[in-house]
C-alpha cells in the first residue's frame, strides 16, 4: 500500500516538475564558447592555470553586457592531457554543445589534435602552441595568436652575441615536442649572428642525471649554453650545472622561469653568472618602466586576476585569458548572430582572419588568409636573477 | 672519450642503476609471493616522495618526515591488497594486472586532488654538498642512493634467506599448496609483500626526489622504468632485478654521454626487448627455472 503511494507521489513529481520546466522562458542567446583543457594528466598545471585566464575574462566580459549586448558561454572539457580526448572533445563541443568558437588551451601537442576536427567542421578555432614548425599546418580555420620558439631564440641569440660577445655555445634540449623547436630552429637561426653550436645534448624529460651530457659540453669549447625545455629537468639542468663548477653564462626557455621552478631552483639561477630566460611581461611588470605602453595594461589585469584568485597571475594565465580577448575582438567584429550557427562560425572565421594590430598582453597581432598564426610583434623580455628576485633586463 | 667523461659516466650510471634497482626490488617483493604484478609500483614511489616532501615542508625533520611516508605508504599497500586484490584473488593474472593499474590511476587521482599539479623536492639528504673527485662530480644525493639501496638490498638478502617469515614468503610464491599444508597463511604473506614493495617504494621516492623533484604524476614513468629493469635482470630472482637495474642504469648513461642527436631513449627499451627475444626470462634466470 505505502508502495504504491510512494509511486502516486513520485509520478506526480515527475509531471509538476515538467510542467514547471516547459514554463521556463526561453534561454537567452548568448556566444558559446567550447574549450578543452587539460584538467588532469601531465599537463593539468598549465590547463588550470589557461583555465583561469579564460574564466576571469569570459565572467569580465558578461559583467559589462557582453558583446554587442550577447553574454558569451564558456562550455568546458576536460581532455586528460591525451590527444585523442583533446580530439574527441573538440567533436563533442561541435556537435552536441554546438559551440561557435573552439579554443584547445594547453599546449601544442593537445592543440595538434583538433586541428583536422575543426577544419572538417568548420568552426573557427584557436590553439595555444608555441611552435612555429607546424604553421603550415593550421588549415582555413584553425589560429594560433601566440609567439613562436623563432621569437625566443632572436631575443636569446641576440642577447648572447651582442651583450656577452660569444660565438660559440652549446645546446642542450629536451627530448620532447617542445625541444623539437630547439633542434630544428637554433642550428638555422645561429649563422644569421655570426654563432655556432658546438655540442648538441638531449635528455628525457624525468631523466634524473645529467652529467654525462653537461661533461661533454663542459669539455668543449663552448662559451655558454642554452637548455632547452618544457619539464623540471630542464630547470634541474641549471643546478647539475652549477654544481659540476659550470660557470658558463646558461639561456633558458619560459618554462623554466615558471613560479614553481624558480622557487625550487632560484639559488642555482642566481649563482653567477645567473640564469638569463624569456619570459611573459606578467612576470616582471611592476619593474617596467612607466612609459612602457604595456604596464597599465599589466598593472589591470593582475589586479583583476588577483582580486578573485588571490594569487598574482602567472605566463599562462596570461596565455588562457588572451584567446578569449582575441575571440571578443573577432566577435565585435563579425556581429553575427548566434541563433545561425553557421553563419556566425563562417562570419567569426573571416573576422580572426582580418584581425589587424590587436594589441594584446602577451603580442601584438595582425591575422590574413595566409597568415594564421599571427604576424606576431613579441611582447616577451629577458630576465635574471638577483636576490630571490626575477630581475628585468632591459 | 677522455678519462672525466668516462668517470663521469660510471658514476652517473651507478647513481641511476641504484635508482632502477631500488625500483624494481618492489616488483620482485610482490612478484615473487603473489605472481601478480604490480603496476601500481610507481605510485608508491610517487607517494613515498610527496609524502615526504610535504611533512618536511612542514617542518618535520627528515628522518621522521621519511618514516611517516613509509606508514601511509605501507597503509596504501595493505589497502591496495586487502580491498582490491584479496577480493580479485581468484581472478585471472591478467585481471589482476589491470586492477593494480586501476589502483594506480585512482592514486594519482587522488593525489592531484590533495596535492595539484606543482612538483615539489626536498634538498639533498642532511644538504650533503656535491663533492669533486678529479675531474667528475658527485651529487650530494648520490651516495645517499647508493648507501640506501644497498642497504634495502642487504635487508632483502637476509629477510628472505635467514629469517622464518622470509623463507614463508618464498614457499607461498614455489609452492603454494606446500606452503598452506606447513600452516603457511599464503593470504597474510600476500598482504606482508604489498606492504613490504610499498613501503620499499616510498623509501625510493624520498630517495630519488632531491634528485629529479616529483609531483602526482611521476610514479607511472617510474613503474615503467622499473618493470624493464626488473624484466632484463630475471623478475623471479633478487639478484636478477638488480643486476637489471644496474645495467640498465649504465647503459642510459653510456649512450646519454656518448650517442649523438638524442635517440639515446629509443636503446635502452631496444635492449630490453633483444634480452627478451633470446633469454625470455632475462639475464640471470634460465629456462624451467621459473
Amino acid at each position: 500500500m505505502s508502495r504504491k503511494i510512494i509511486i502516486v507521489l513520485m509520478v506526480a513529481i515527475c509531471l509538476i516538475g515538467g510542467l514547471v520546466s516547459c514554463k521556463k522562458p526561453e534561454p537567452v542567446a548568448s556566444y558559446k564558447i567550447g574549450t578543452a583543457v587539460a584538467q588532469s594528466g601531465k599537463y593539468a598545471g598549465l590547463g588550470l592555470q589557461s583555465l583561469d585566464g579564460m574564466q576571469l575574462i569570459v565572467d569580465e566580459i558578461n559583467k559589462t553586457g557582453g558583446i554587442n549586448g550577447i553574454p558569451l558561454e564558456l562550455v568546458v572539457y576536460d581532455d586528460k592531457s591525451e590527444a585523442t580526448e583533446a580530439a574527441l572533445g573538440a567533436k563533442k563541443l561541435i556537435e552536441v554543445d554546438k559551440v561557435h568558437a573552439l579554443v584547445e588551451g594547453t599546449v601544442t601537442a593537445l592543440g595538434m589534435s583538433v586541428v583536422t576536427v575543426a577544419n572538417e567542421a568548420k568552426v573557427p578555432t584557436l590553439i595555444l602552441s608555441g611552435t612555429a614548425l607546424l604553421d603550415d599546418q593550421l588549415g582555413d580555420w584553425v589560429f594560433r595568436p601566440m609567439g613562436s620558439e623563432v621569437d625566443y631564440i632572436l631575443h636569446n641569440l641576440n642577447y648572447l652575441s651582442q651583450d656577452l660577445g660569444i660565438s660559440k655555445y652549446a645546446s642542450l634540449l629536451e627530448n620532447s615536442g617542445y625541444g623539437q623547436g630547439g633542434k630544428v630552429f637554433l642550428p638555422q637561426l645561429s649563422p644569421s649572428y655570426n654563432m655556432t653550436i658546438v655540442v648538441e645534448q638531449y635528455f628525457d624529460p624525468g631523466a634524473s642525471d645529467l652529467t654525462p651530457q653537461l661533461t661533454n659540453i663542459k669539455n668543449s669549447e663552448a662559451q655558454a649554453i642554452f637548455i632547452w625545455g618544457s619539464s623540471p629537468t630542464a630547470s634541474m639542468a641549471v643546478k647539475q650545472a652549477r654544481e659540476m663548477g659550470i660557470l658558463l653564462p646558461i639561456i633558458a626557455t619560459p618554462p623554466q622561469v615558471s613560479p614553481g621552478m624558480v622557487e625550487a631552483f632560484g639559488q642555482y639561477y642566481e649563482m653567477a653568472p645567473s640564469l638569463v630566460a624569456l619570459t611573459c611581461k606578467i612576470d616582471i611588470w611592476q619593474q617596467l618602466p612607466e612609459d612602457d605602453p604595456d604596464k597599465a595594461m599589466y598593472r589591470e589585469f593582475n589586479q583583476l586576476f588577483t582580486e578573485r584568485y588571490d594569487h598574482p597571475p602567472a605566463m599562462w594565465n596570461v596565455l588562457g585569458a588572451q584567446l578569449i580577448m582575441f575571440i571578443e575582438d573577432g566577435l565585435k567584429r563579425a556581429g553575427a548572430d548566434p541563433a545561425n550557427l553557421e553563419e556566425a562560425r563562417g562570419k567569426l572565421r573571416d573576422a580572426f582572419e582580418t584581425t589587424k594590430e590587436l594589441d594584446l598582453l602577451a603580442a601584438v597581432y595582425t591575422m590574413s588568409p595566409e597568415d594564421h598564426y599571427g604576424g606576431v610583434r613579441n611582447k616577451m623580455v629577458l630576465v635574471t636573477f638577483k636576490d630571490g628576485e626575477m630581475v628585468y633586463l632591459p | 672519450m677522455n678519462f672525466s667523461v668516462a668517470l663521469q659516466i660510471l658514476i652517473s650510471g651507478l647513481n641511476l642503476g641504484c635508482i632502477y634497482a631500488a625500483l624494481g626490488l618492489g616488483f620482485f617483493v610482490v612478484y615473487s609471493v603473489t605472481r601478480v604484478f604490480n603496476l601500481a609500483q610507481g605510485e608508491f614511489v610517487m607517494l613515498g616522495g610527496m609524502l615526504t616532501a610535504s611533512f618536511y615542508t612542514m617542518g618535520i625533520p627528515l628522518i621522521p618526515s621519511i618514516l611517516l611516508a613509509v606508514i601511509i605508504t605501507a597503509l596504501a599497500g595493505a589497502g591496495l591488497y586487502r580491498f582490491i586484490m584479496y577480493p580479485a584473488r581468484k581472478s585471472s593474472g591478467v585481471t589482476k594486472v589491470f586492477l593494480t593499474v586501476g589502483f594506480a590511476l585512482a592514486i594519482e587521482g587522488i593525489a592531484l586532488r590533495v596535492w595539484g599539479w606543482e612538483f615539489r623536492s626536498l634538498p639533498a639528504f642532511f644538504n650533503s654538498p656535491s663533492i669533486q673527485l678529479w675531474e667528475a662530480t658527485i651529487f650530494g644525493q648520490t651516495p645517499w642512493v647508493i648507501g640506501v639501496t644497498l642497504l634495502m638490498v642487504i635487508g632483502l638478502f637476509f629477510f628472505f634467506g635467514r629469517t622464518i617469515q622470509g623463507k614463508a614468503l618464498r614457499a607461498c610464491a614455489d609452492e603454494p599448496l606446500g606452503a598452506r599444508m606447513m600452516g603457511i597463511s599464503i593470504e597474510r604473506m600476500a598482504l606482508f609483500s604489498f606492504i613490504l614493495a610499498a613501503g620499499l617504494g616510498a623509501v625510493v621516492g624520498a630517495l630519488i626526489t632531491p634528485l629529479t623533484m616529483t609531483s602526482y604524476s611521476v610514479g607511472w614513468p617510474l613503474t615503467i622504468k622499473g618493470v624493464l629493469a626488473a624484466f632484463v635482470g630475471g623478475i623471479t630472482r633478487a639478484e636478477g632485478v638488480i643486476l637489471g637495474g644496474l645495467v640498465f642504469g649504465m647503459i642510459e648513461a653510456i649512450t646519454a654521454g656518448l650517442i649523438p642527436g638524442g635517440y639515446h631513449n629509443a636503446i635502452a627499451p631496444g635492449i630490453l626487448i633483444l634480452v627478451l627475444l633470446f633469454r625470455r626470462h632475462g639475464l640471470l634466470v634460465t629456462a624451467g627455472r621459473e
